[in-house]
């Protein structure tokens, strides 16, 4: 490959497919690169982006996954550090008297440095208030699609009772039929430790559970989470969380927290 | 937090623009793209490597990169959000590889495909819809397809070592990751 293309092959829809997927070969991956940022093909690198974008939102299915707080704090120290620092000061070239120029370096060093920190300042709480503005909106377009679910027709309420030591807990499924969602709400159901996990089971009329979700709940032991339910699923007799191990198994194997019939 | 991916011109270009900042050294930007996208990042790297602390070291290796490269970031290549997370596979599958537990995690490959993704529960800043959406364009993958793409993608494998771990010929394989991430782009072209 050394040329730029001037029209999208089969050939070549193939390799940009393999090149987005990563599953080149290494040497292929250096060719292909070569052949990207050397010979700037434009029809391969159209096709390469746009298939990294498609293949990159594979990230939105994963479960979700909150890292230490310490990793923010060592990427911003680091980024910091790599900052060039403020030149040494030289010594006035002019006739002034030292101590004219010592004050007027100290309160012209003062009035940056005030002005630097209150620049600071506001671009912090504008970040913040940025954040929170995001946050905000991506909160209301989710309370806006769970309030439009359930008040759509044809949604079926099931409701999950504690069980054993968490028979204070109690879950809601609001069970779009048509669209075949659930919304599932669940309270009072204390989180788990790392090593475990919560998991939602699709318990059918006949045959083995199938696992809906897993999940964990927050501090207050509150949880939402929103399902798709399969096309294989079609007769269910009860929904069902068990305590598993982190991540869950394909067949239930602990306890009982919660179970509803349908 | 997952803003570009909305669909929201203004958010997109909001992203950029913290590229733009940190590009010129503003530290204050890389704090708020961190804060944006650490989860989802993290997600990702933790699901290739496989462990919480190569994961983490990975991912502060991911944001160091990003600040120190952001002058070379273009968004006619792509939204921000897809370079980062390009820095972050790449960082992630190189991590893998170096520890060598791309046999170990090859052999989880047919238990994880039977757990399907539990979405965001401990995190309610994600889009919840945008999680569905892509799901559903996942689980409507013929499931050979979806196997191959998920090796690759996740898994760090060539095309050659999933036709040898999976027992079938070469062709077969590149044809159904071509197959699936033709398929991905069609249901997800709003996305793009």
């Amino acid at each position: 490959m050394n040329m730029r293309h001037t029209e999208l092959t089969d050939e070549l829809q193939q390799s940009a497919s393999l090149f987005a997927a990563g599953a080149m070969t290494a040497s292929e991956r250096q060719e292909y690169q070569r052949h990207l940022e050397e010979d700037g093909c434009a029809v391969c690198r159209e096709e390469v982006n746009e298939l990294q974008s498609a293949i990159s939102l594979l990230a939105y299915t994963l479960p979700s996954a909150t890292p230490s707080p310490d990793v923010k704090t060592r990427v911003l120290a680091e980024a910091r550090k790599s900052l060039p620092q403020p030149a040494a000061k030289r010594p006035s070239a002019f006739g002034w008297p030292l101590w004219a120029a010592a004050s007027l370096a100290t309160i012209s060093m003062g009035a940056t440095f005030y002005l630097v920190r209150v620049n600071t300042e506001l671009e912090r709480q504008k970040a913040e208030l940025n954040d929170r503005i995001a946050q905000l909106e991506i909160r209301l377009v989710q309370q806006q699609n769970s309030i439009a679910m359930l008040t759509s027709a044809g949604v079926r309420v099931v409701d999950l009772a504690g069980q054993g030591p968490n028979a204070q807990a109690s879950a809601r499924i609001f069970w779009d039929q048509q669209r075949r969602r659930w919304l599932f709400y669940v309270h009072g159901l204390p989180a788990v430790p790392a090593d475990k996990s919560y998991q939602l089971w699709f318990v059918p009329a006949a045959g083995n559970p199938s696992s809906a979700s897993v999940f964990n709940t927050d501090a207050n032991g509150s949880a939402v989470i929103e399902i798709t339910v399969p096309d294989a699923i079609t007769s269910l007799k009860a929904a069902a969380v068990t305590t598993e191990p982190a991540g869950g198994l394909p067949q239930p194997s602990g306890a009982f927290a919660l179970l509803g019939a349908m | 937090m997952t803003i570009a991916i909305s669909g929201d011109d203004r958010a997109e270009q909001d992203d950029i623009d913290l590229i733009l900042r940190m590009a010129s050294k503003d530290a204050t930007a890389l704090d708020v793209l961190y804060r944006r996208y650490h989860r989802l990042a993290f997600a990702l790297v933790f699901r290739i490597v496989g462990n919480r602390e190569d994961a983490e070291e990975v991912l502060a290796d991911v944001f160091l990169q990003a600040w120190q490269q952001a002058s070379r970031y273009d968004p006619v290549r792509g939204k921000p959000v897809t370079w980062l997370l390009t820095i972050a596979r790449t960082r992630a599958i190189d991590r893998l590889r170096s520890s060598s537990r791309q046999q170990a995690r090859t052999a989880g490959f047919e238990e994880k495909r039977e757990n399907k993704p539990s979405g965001s529960e401990h995190d309610p800043l994600f889009v919840i819809e945008t999680q569905s959406v892509v799901r559903e364009a996942l689980q409507t993958l013929p499931e050979q397809q979806r196997i191959a793409v998920e090796m690759a993608y996740f898994g760090g494998m060539s095309h050659t070592e999933i036709a040898a771990a999976l027992d079938q010929p070469l062709g077969t394989i590149k044809d159904r990751i071509r197959s699936g991430i033709m398929h991905l782009r069609k249901r997800l072209r709003t996305y793009l």
